[in-house]
């Protein structure tokens, strides 16, 4: 039977043209119960991911021609109106005919990282930091600042993230940075306090020149060279690749489009930053905000009752040009996509980074 | 377990927000705002088929009049990097070519046309420099300096001083139709804030107390003078057009002092003036009824690097025929010039070329210790950290 014994074509696997937003084409062969991912990575493509288990989606990509589709039985986060506009995470899919599949970020995106068998390994380059500061912006919410080594050479893009290995344990983290690379060596993470979380433990015991372990920079939560406005959606600590990226807009080239932060936390009590934002409303007349303390929030504390998703109404929307970057947890990233595309956005022009517990 | 259980490094709550933090976008401008306008040369110094090379917060411009319009182009050669207006050669009315190995760049969008050694080259038509926007108004070539992909242009009204209406007799605009606008441009040895900073310090009266134009015209004025009300400082945000402050003094939010007891100093001179200073974005200053009642001096302190900034003095008084304007060029050759744009200005220069030093070599913007009439220096940084289009980053860092 031909299933059995594969053809020629079969065995070699489909050709996928990777199509990436700066118009350059990759082509590469996917076998057989190869998922797409793992067949560009082992032809020296680098693509974005993280998780390689359809949860992240950080490698979602659009199919534009052929056939491509999840493995039968897997979990996958994406909607189905999603799926329906030919979205696929490639980690957790596979080529069942010659496809054209459509990437969402530049093929420089990633040219910078070292090499296509450490990307495929999850595994970039490894420097040395020091703590230089951790303060407390809020009752649940520390501010890590670490120093990276003169030298190691370590950059990255607004919105990017690191690996950070909690000292004392074997155990590695995922940190966005809430800076720009402008205060390199200087990095700044928000980190949300966990009962017993590894890393929530080790902040309270951290000492300003400890030793640390950091790899990365890794993610393609970046900032599109657009000039129409931007929507940014911060849950908690999601906050620190937003101000990352409101930074970067602020200081890129060009003139500003206008933009919106909706920023909330779980409640008035937890809320913090509340200063960071300001000074940027400041600096930037064209930015607006709106801050959500959670469903208890009482009208005292200035900010809005309810979450930073709910937050967003039809009238914030400034067409279908709109651009959107949703940081926080997968449920309010999720919650986040559904309301956009609901009042109207692309969802292909929504961008997010998902804080999945390690 | 909440972090302050034990009490970590910082246990600090929040922070009030510092001054410094709020005009920090200022502090990092040492290279001066960018997609802004500048005055870059009197029309009197670029003639017909001329080519001059100025620079402005680190862009090198090639000017060239062609036809009586003036284009403003890079002032690098692709090639090798040479200035164009070293040696200017230019061989067609709508090109300009390098001195060097004769690269050749149509004026209008800077793309190389020929090579004049390789007329075969594959280069050509593949490489381009960039142009600037120009617009040559009341004698001055202002040109639009900044990414170049910050388009359209705002219109130069943006960058200049308001049109003064609420005063009795109100100076005249720059851009009025019947003026009269001459003036000087000089190097200054200092970073352009500092220079920006000194031209409307309401404090700084002192250096101007024993100044010539002051004693002859017997001029009463205060040893300084310094905020008293909330509205002192009027903030200035028309919508797309100037972004600046303007010092209230001719309201009583300011209070003048007119003595100092304690050194015996009193203000000399019986004859009252009075002459409102105010800033604007990108660094451009407007004082009213000065160097004499209904006349306007504007300055502006164009960065040419982190350390030096070019300085603009210019009068503009209104004037309707050739008559008035005999007038104005007697008084501006023989008064104006010599007694305020020399000498009463040279004070300023000397003081800002003495402030250089600490702001560049012992962190001043952090050192200095600000007292009441700073107010407006304060006030000023703020706005200018809000208002600007941008920061120009230094040339080797630009386009990152
Ligand atoms: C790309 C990426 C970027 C990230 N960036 C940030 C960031 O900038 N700031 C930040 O605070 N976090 C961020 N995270 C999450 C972060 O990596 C850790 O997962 C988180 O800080 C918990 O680490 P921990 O060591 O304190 O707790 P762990 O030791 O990992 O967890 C302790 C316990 O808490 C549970 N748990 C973990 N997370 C949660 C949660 N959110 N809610 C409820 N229970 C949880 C775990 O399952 C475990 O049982 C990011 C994650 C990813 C994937
Ligand atoms: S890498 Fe594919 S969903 Fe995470
Ligand atoms: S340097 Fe200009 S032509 Fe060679
Ligand atoms: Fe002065």
């Amino acid at each position: 039977m031909a299933s059995e014994e594969p053809g020629e074509i079969e065995r070699a696997g489909v050709p996928v043209t990777l199509r990436f937003e700066d118009g350059v084409e990759q082509r590469i062969v996917v076998a057989r119960d190869e998922f797409v991912l793992d067949a560009a990575l082992r032809q020296g493509i680098p693509l974005v991911y993280q998780c390689r288990s359809g949860i992240c989606s950080t490698c979602v990509a659009t199919v534009v021609e052929g056939a491509v589709a999840p493995a039968p039985g897997r979990a996958v986060a994406l909607l189905a109106s999603e799926i329906a506009a030919g979205r696929r995470l490639l980690c957790v899919s596979h080529a069942h005919a010659a496809s054209v599949i459509r990437e969402h970020y530049p093929s420089t995106l990633i040219d910078r990282r070292d090499s296509p068998e450490e990307l495929a390994q999850g595994e970039s380059a490894t420097i040395r930091a020091n703590v230089a500061a951790v303060e407390w912006p809020g009752a649940t919410v520390g501010k890590l600042a670490i120093e990276v080594a003169d030298g190691a050479g370590f950059d990255f893009q607004s919105g990017q993230y690191v690996r950070i290995k909690v000292p004392g344990t074997e155990q590695w983290r995922s940190y966005s940075m809430a800076t720009t690379p402008r205060e390199l060596p200087r990095l700044e993470f928000l980190v949300r306090m966990i009962a017993g979380g590894a890393m929530s433990e080790y902040l309270t015991r951290a000492r300003v020149g400890d030793a640390l372990e950091v790899e990365g920079p890794r993610g393609a939560f970046v900032l599109r060279p657009r000039r129409a406005s931007h929507i940014f959606i911060a849950g908690g600590t999601g906050l620190a690749p937003i101000l990352s990226l409101i930074d970067a807009l602020r200081r890129r080239s060009g003139p500003r489009p206008p933009a919106l932060l909706s920023f909330g936390c779980s409640s008035a009590e937890d809320f913090f930053y509340r200063d960071e934002i300001e000074i940027r409303q400041w600096w930037m007349p064209e930015l607006r905000v709106r801050l959500s303390g959670g469903r208890a929030a009482r009208a005292a504390s200035g900010l809005l009752r309810g979450n930073p998703v709910e937050a967003i109404a039809v009238d914030d929307i400034g067409g279908v040009e709109t651009d959107a970057y949703l940081c926080g947890p997968p449920a309010m990233i999720e919650a986040a996509r559904r309301h956009l595309v609901g009042l109207g956005l692309n969802p292909e022009r929504i961008y997010a980074e998902r804080f999945v517990a390690s | 377990m909440k972090p302050d259980d034990k009490p970590p490094i910082d246990a600090t709550a929040r922070k009030p927000i510092v001054p410094n933090r709020l005009y920090a976008p200022y502090l990092e401008a040492s290279w001066g705002f960018k997609n802004a306008w500048y005055p870059a040369l009197f029309s009197s110094e670029v003639g017909e088929n001329e080519v001059k090379g100025v620079t402005i917060a680190s862009h090198d411009i090639a000017l060239r009049r062609v036809k009586g319009r003036v284009h403003a182009i890079q002032d690098r050669c692709a090639h090798r990097g040479v200035k164009m207006s070293l040696r200017p050669t230019c061989l067609t009315d709508e090109t300009i070519t390098c001195w060097y190995h004769g690269f050749t760049y149509g004026l209008n969008d800077g793309t190389l046309k020929t090579i004049v050694a390789s007329p075969d080259d594959p280069l050509i038509g593949q490489v381009r420099i960039r142009t600037y926007p120009v617009e040559e108004r009341a004698g001055i070539i202002f040109v639009f300096v900044g990414d170049e992909d910050y388009a359209p242009a705002p219109p130069l009204t943006a960058d200049l001083p308001i049109q003064i209406t609420d005063d009795a007799n109100p100076v005249a605009h720059i851009l009025d139709a019947h003026v009269y606008v001459r003036g000087i441009h000089r190097e200054g040895n200092s970073n352009w804030r500092i220079a920006v900073e000194n031209g409307f310090d309401p404090g700084h009266l002192l250096i101007h107390w024993d100044n010539v134009i002051v004693a002859a015209t017997d001029r009463r004025m205060g040893l300084g003078a310094r905020p008293i009300a909330e509205d002192a400082i009027k903030i200035i945000d028309e919508p797309n057009g100037p972004r600046g402050m303007m010092n209230m003094y001719n309201t009583r939010a300011y209070k003048f002092f007119m003595e100092n007891k304690v050194i015996g100093m009193k203000a000399r001179g019986k004859t009252p003036y009075y002459a409102r200073t105010s800033v604007y974005l990108p660094g451009v200053l407007l004082v009213e009824h000065w160097p004499v009642p209904g006349w306007a001096q504007y300055e502006w302190y164009v960065p040419t690097d982190d350390r030096h900034h070019v300085y603009w003095e210019v009068l503009v008084g209104h004037c309707r025929d050739d008559q008035e304007r005999r007038e104005a060029d007697y008084l501006y050759d023989h008064f104006f010039e010599p007694l305020a744009l020399r000498d009463f200005n040279d004070n300023d220069v000397f003081a800002r070329e003495a402030m250089q030093d600490f702001y560049e070599n012992r962190d001043g913007w952090n050192a200095e210790t600000l007292c009441a009439f700073d107010e407006s220096v304060i006030m000023w940084r703020k706005i200018a950290a809000r208002f600007n289009r941008g920061i120009q980053d230094p040339p080797h860092r630009r386009g990152r």
